[in-house]
């Protein structure tokens, strides 16, 4: 809107500007000649006064009919003539504009007297007579004036109606292409709930119902493929019931078995347990984009639990400086974030040698560190990836693992508005860096 | 030997948890429906019951109320989906524990082990706490409220002889899973539930607790 009231106010300016500027030359052009004309009829008049004998140029001069707006005034061998009244009028003819009339050439000047600008017309009257007029301007600086102001005033006026059209373009134009990229820019985010209310733009009731729409149907398709993976995940689960039951019974027997089949029941038992992981993640990915159910939950507390429940030692956990470990996070989900970056160090880098909370510059932080052989430049944005198996040179993700626990790390952290990534542990190894924004943890 | 009745519409799952609890030493009990295991608890009441949430006619929610209102069996609830819902009606309905398809054989014999538990781990030789108009006996497993006992759960039991063996001081859910369910990471919701149900039987007025009250962002503490 200010930009549509700076060029409306540029605009009627500089057209107000010319517009004076030419009218002025025009009128000063057309004084101009009314004056030369006007001085030489008079310039006759006193010519035949001075034919008599012995005239009396003061006389001459006042019988000229001049009104206020222009004063006469004669010099003849010397001596300047003029009308009482016009006395002072002498000094208003410039020298140079004298000495070009006395060497018998007419001419124009245009003076200033008493403060206005006034026209000066020279004509000379043979011998050593020259006819001087001076010519008030001060009527046409007046006109000057009332058109500037009238000018002024049209300018001024167009920039008011620029800066109106630009808030009304703004308003009804503008804004609601506004609101549609607001919208957009949620669903992309993540809320599929964002629609436009095509009551409230009835100028783009139609970009509105066809944007709603298209969303509406992005959503049912994104609806449609979670379902179809949680659908496929729930009937898998009863034959792994089965086979993880009757898996354990086998396994059991293992002693009694010959050796091609009890390698066989352990093949079937690890597939199976395999198997059971791989259907939990893949739910848990397909209800991963849902919204964290946050609580207060002491990270470190939580991250100790993680180590004793794997058997490791509560002491690799420690908090950073004086850092509040309490974060209000979904305790689930991150406590599933804890598990499997512990159980990756442990299945990659050797066991996870120092779990770290802590908070730095309006971040919360969680590091784990493994004295593995780290991850390589280029796979540190795939190995997020689902099903992401690594390089076989610097393999990270092998048969043990689902190939999900590192995409369910990043799925859940991003869930709680953050991101993960993975650098070089100094001294060598990896170290996975989970950040929250202060403000949403 | 500790007798477990397993009621499960699906016969292979039936079957093969069967087969895998008797390797664990359990003389398991099976029920194809809700009915039938009702009426073969009611005649035989096993230690433990294994209830399958989706059954063909009375669904696994009523048969765990009706379960319950005859007696304090305790009983786990097998579920396939690990939604919020489910899991949390099936607690009020009032179950003990809950294990989410598919489960090791290990883990639900752990799970069983810990409800059927009929003291708390602590013992400390005190005949009876009181708090007010409550006295807690835990050596005789009562409960009195204004002289007259309380049926309780075993494991509302123990939680509440967990929390009367810290009166006044706050325990935190993790803690409270830890000592009463045996679990090292837990789901919280199982102590949410269970002290609604417990202020239930013990509360003059269960929506403004007395003596079990909620210390907000840290967990639960019972007082006089």
């Amino acid at each position: 809107m200010a930009g549509f009231a700076a060029s409306a106010l540029l605009l009627s300016t500089s057209v107000a500007l010319l517009s004076y500027e030419l009218t002025r030359r025009s009128l000063l052009a057309e004084r101009e000649r009314t004056a030369i004309r006007v001085t030489y009829f008079d310039a006759t008049v006193v010519q035949s006064g001075l034919a008599s004998e012995r005239p009396d140029i003061v006389d001459v001069l006042r019988s000229l009919d001049t009104g206020a707006i222009r004063r006469p005034v004669l010099r003849r061998d010397g001596t300047w003539y003029a009308r009482n009244a016009d006395a002072g009028v002498t000094s208003a003819v410039p020298e140079s504009l004298r000495q070009l009339a006395e060497q018998g050439r007419p001419g124009v000047q245009r003076v200033r007297v008493d403060g206005h600008s006034a026209l000066a017309v020279a004509v000379p009257l043979g011998g050593s007579t020259v006819f001087y007029e001076v010519h008030s301007l001060q009527e046409l600086e007046k006109t000057f004036r009332t058109l500037a102001l009238v000018l002024a005033l049209v300018g001024g006026a167009t920039a008011v109606a620029g800066a109106g059209a630009g808030w009304y373009v703004t308003r009804y134009v503008l804004r609601p292409l506004t609101s549609v990229a607001t919208a957009a820019q949620e669903i992309a985010g993540g809320d599929l709930t964002a629609r436009l209310d095509p009551a409230t733009e009835p100028e783009l009731a139609r970009l509105a119902s066809s944007f709603n729409g298209m969303v509406d149907q992005l959503s049912r398709r994104l609806e449609r493929d979670r379902r179809f993976a949680a659908d496929v995940s729930h009937e898998l689960r009863s034959p792994l019931q089965t086979l993880a039951a009757a898996a354990s019974v086998l396994a059991k027997r293992r002693a009694q078995l010959d050796m091609r089949s009890a390698t066989a029941v352990a093949l079937v038992t690890d597939e199976v347990a395999r198997f059971q992981a791989l259907v939990t993640d893949l739910l848990e990915l397909a209800r991963g984009d849902q919204p964290p159910e946050r609580t207060a939950v002491d990270l470190a507390d939580l991250a100790r639990q993680v180590c004793r429940s794997r058997g490791l030692p509560a002491d690799v956990v420690r908090v950073d400086g004086a850092a509040d470990p309490t974060w209000r996070v979904d305790r689930r989900r991150f406590e599933q974030v804890l598990a499997n970056l512990i159980d990756n160090a442990d299945r990659h880098g050797g066991g996870a040698v120092a779990v770290r909370v802590g908070h730095a510059a309006g971040v919360r932080y969680l590091e784990v560190d493994d004295e593995g052989p780290g991850v390589s430049a280029e796979d540190r944005e795939a190995i997020f990836y689902r099903f992401f198996r690594g390089r076989p040179a610097n393999a990270r993700g092998d048969s043990d693992g689902t190939g999900l626990g590192l995409a369910l790390v990043a799925e859940h952290v991003t869930a709680h508005g953050g991101h993960v990534l993975v650098t070089d542990r100094p001294g060598g190894g990896a170290r996975f860096r989970v950040e929250l924004p202060e403000r949403a943890s | 030997m500790a007798a477990v009745l397993v009621i499960e519409d699906d016969d292979r799952i039936r079957l093969s948890l069967a087969l895998a609890l008797e390797d664990e030493g359990y003389a398991v009990r099976e029920a194809p429906t809700a009915e039938e295991g009702l009426i073969a608890q009611r005649r035989e009441p096993a230690d433990t019951v294994l209830v399958d949430l989706m059954l063909p006619g009375i669904d696994g929610f009523e048969c765990i109320r009706e379960l319950r209102r005859d007696g304090d069996v305790p009983i786990i609830a097998i579920s396939a989906r690990s939604d919020t819902h489910d899991i949390v009606a099936a607690l009020e309905a009032g179950a003990d524990d809950y294990v989410v398809k598919p489960v090791e054989v290990k883990e639900l014999s752990a799970r069983m082990r810990a409800v059927r538990r009929r003291t708390r781990t602590a013992a400390s030789p005190v005949s009876a706490l009181v708090f007010g108009e409550l006295e807690i006996r835990p050596e005789a497993g009562e409960v009195l409220r204004h002289g007259e006992p309380v049926a309780v759960t075993r494991t509302e039991f123990r939680l509440l002889c967990e929390l009367a063996d810290h009166a006044g001081r706050v325990l935190s859910r993790q803690q409270l899973l830890e000592r009463v369910w045996e679990y090292s990471i837990g789901d919280e919701r199982l102590v949410d539930v269970h002290v609604g149900r417990l202020r239930q039987k013990i509360e003059d007025n269960p929506a403004a607790p007395r003596h079990l009250v909620t210390v907000r962002g840290l967990g639960y503490k019972l007082q006089r």
